[in-house]
């Protein structure tokens, strides 16, 4: 809440409720992609994980892969991909925003900049898939 | 047939006579084809005088009229009364600033800010005016054109969470402003500017909420105005380490 300095006459200063982001829909949206970041940062963490049981030998690394079959280790990362998922869509969606995209003197629609944003995701996913499968 | 009316809700704060807001309910004649400000106007004239208000153009151009309506910041001059009717229509000061009287907000913060951006052509050397004007093709135009039409209506202040939880953020409008300048084939003022967009309450402190763009009654969209310097500040930046030597933008 701003008083721009101090004023010369009496002024009310309303409180800001810390529950503004459960206020409103859009505001509501815009706290579910934040907190779903944090899902993006535990896979990363759980990927440094790996990394490390690897560093640390044939053993600590089976020892990590029978973890990560544990059903509630699978439920987590169930939930990691979906809030990912979500926050790889919200992301497309304001990079689209953002990113202006022209073709000579035309400017891309919003619309096909998520497309082209979704067929790299799509690429990407192929290429991980093939050296998954064939390697 | 009776007359129709509508409930009308006015925040009221009137410092001399209670120390907090309080409510104040008006019913008003009612049209399809009358907008908020034609309301307050109505209590003004005809119900209670001691009613404080900003208004001016009546046509959505000045920015002056702005206020929560119905918990949303809205011009009151282009807000119409049938969204609401039957229903009563709210109306508080806009969000986020300090109250000064009724539906009348503190501006000084916004005015201060603004100044601080520089929001004219700065130029290292004027031609001079025997040389002509400084021409633009189409394309330069259009490239700055969207954020010139910001009215200063303040409407974004009151959709940004992050201007009320820090008040110290410059906030959308300014940044856009700075923007439009900074695209501007005329100017040669982006270094200025950037001294005081690329610091920790500038275009770093807006998290991307992006309501700012979707009260703009200018279309201006502050929130891609914002996102954009931030990539053109971090491509600066990058470009100044790899040549040193290439000066400021």
């Amino acid at each position: 809440m701003s008083t721009g300095g101090r004023p010369r006459y009496p002024v009310y200063v309303p409180e800001y409720p810390r529950s503004w982001w459960l206020e409103t829909g859009p505001y509501r949206r815009f706290a579910a992609r934040e907190i779903t970041s944090m899902f993006a940062a535990a896979f990363s963490g759980l990927l440094l994980l790996f990394l490390f049981a690897l560093s640390r030998g044939r053993e600590a690394y089976e020892g990590f892969l029978r973890w990560l079959k544990l059903p509630g280790v699978v439920a987590l990362f169930a939930v990691i991909l979906v809030a990912v998922l979500y926050h790889m869509a919200t992301w497309f969606r304001l990079t689209a925003h953002i990113q202006r995209v022209r073709v000579g003197r035309t400017v891309l629609p919003e619309g096909a900049v998520v497309a082209g944003l979704v067929a790299a995701w799509i690429m990407a996913s192929g290429i991980v898939l093939y050296f998954y499968i064939w390697f | 047939m009776a007359e129709a009316t509508i409930a009308m809700k006015v925040a009221r704060y009137r410092p001399e006579h209670a120390g907090e807001p309080y409510v104040d309910e008006y019913r008003v004649p009612y049209r399809e084809d009358m907008v908020v400000l034609d309301a307050l106007n109505h209590i003004k004239d005809e119900i209670d005088g001691s009613l404080a208000y900003r208004w001016s153009c009546r046509m959505g151009v000045c920015g002056s009229c702005g206020a929560m309506v119905n918990g949303k910041p809205r011009l009151t001059c282009s807000t119409f009364l049938r969204e609401f009717h039957p229903k009563p229509a709210v109306v508080e000061p806009l969000r986020h600033f300090p109250v000064i009287r009724d539906l009348v907000v503190d501006m000084t913060d916004f005015m201060e800010k603004l100044k601080e951006v520089k929001p004219w052509i700065i130029r290292k050397e004027e031609k001079p005016v025997e040389e002509g004007e400084y021409l633009q093709t189409p394309e330069e135009v259009d490239a700055y054109k969207q954020f010139s039409m910001c009215i200063n209506c303040m409407l974004c202040y009151s959709a940004c969470p992050v201007y009320g939880r820090d008040p110290e953020f410059l906030g959308p409008a300014v940044i856009a402003l700075a923007r439009r300048y900074n695209l501007d084939s005329r100017d040669e003022g982006r270094a200025e500017r950037r001294e005081v967009l690329g610091v920790d309450w500038g275009i770093w402190d807006c998290t991307f909420v992006g309501e700012c763009t979707v009260v703009c009654p200018k279309d201006v969209d502050p929130s891609a105005a914002i996102q954009r310097e931030k990539v053109a500040t971090t491509t600066d930046a990058m470009l100044s380490v790899v040549l040193p030597h290439r000066g400021g933008a």
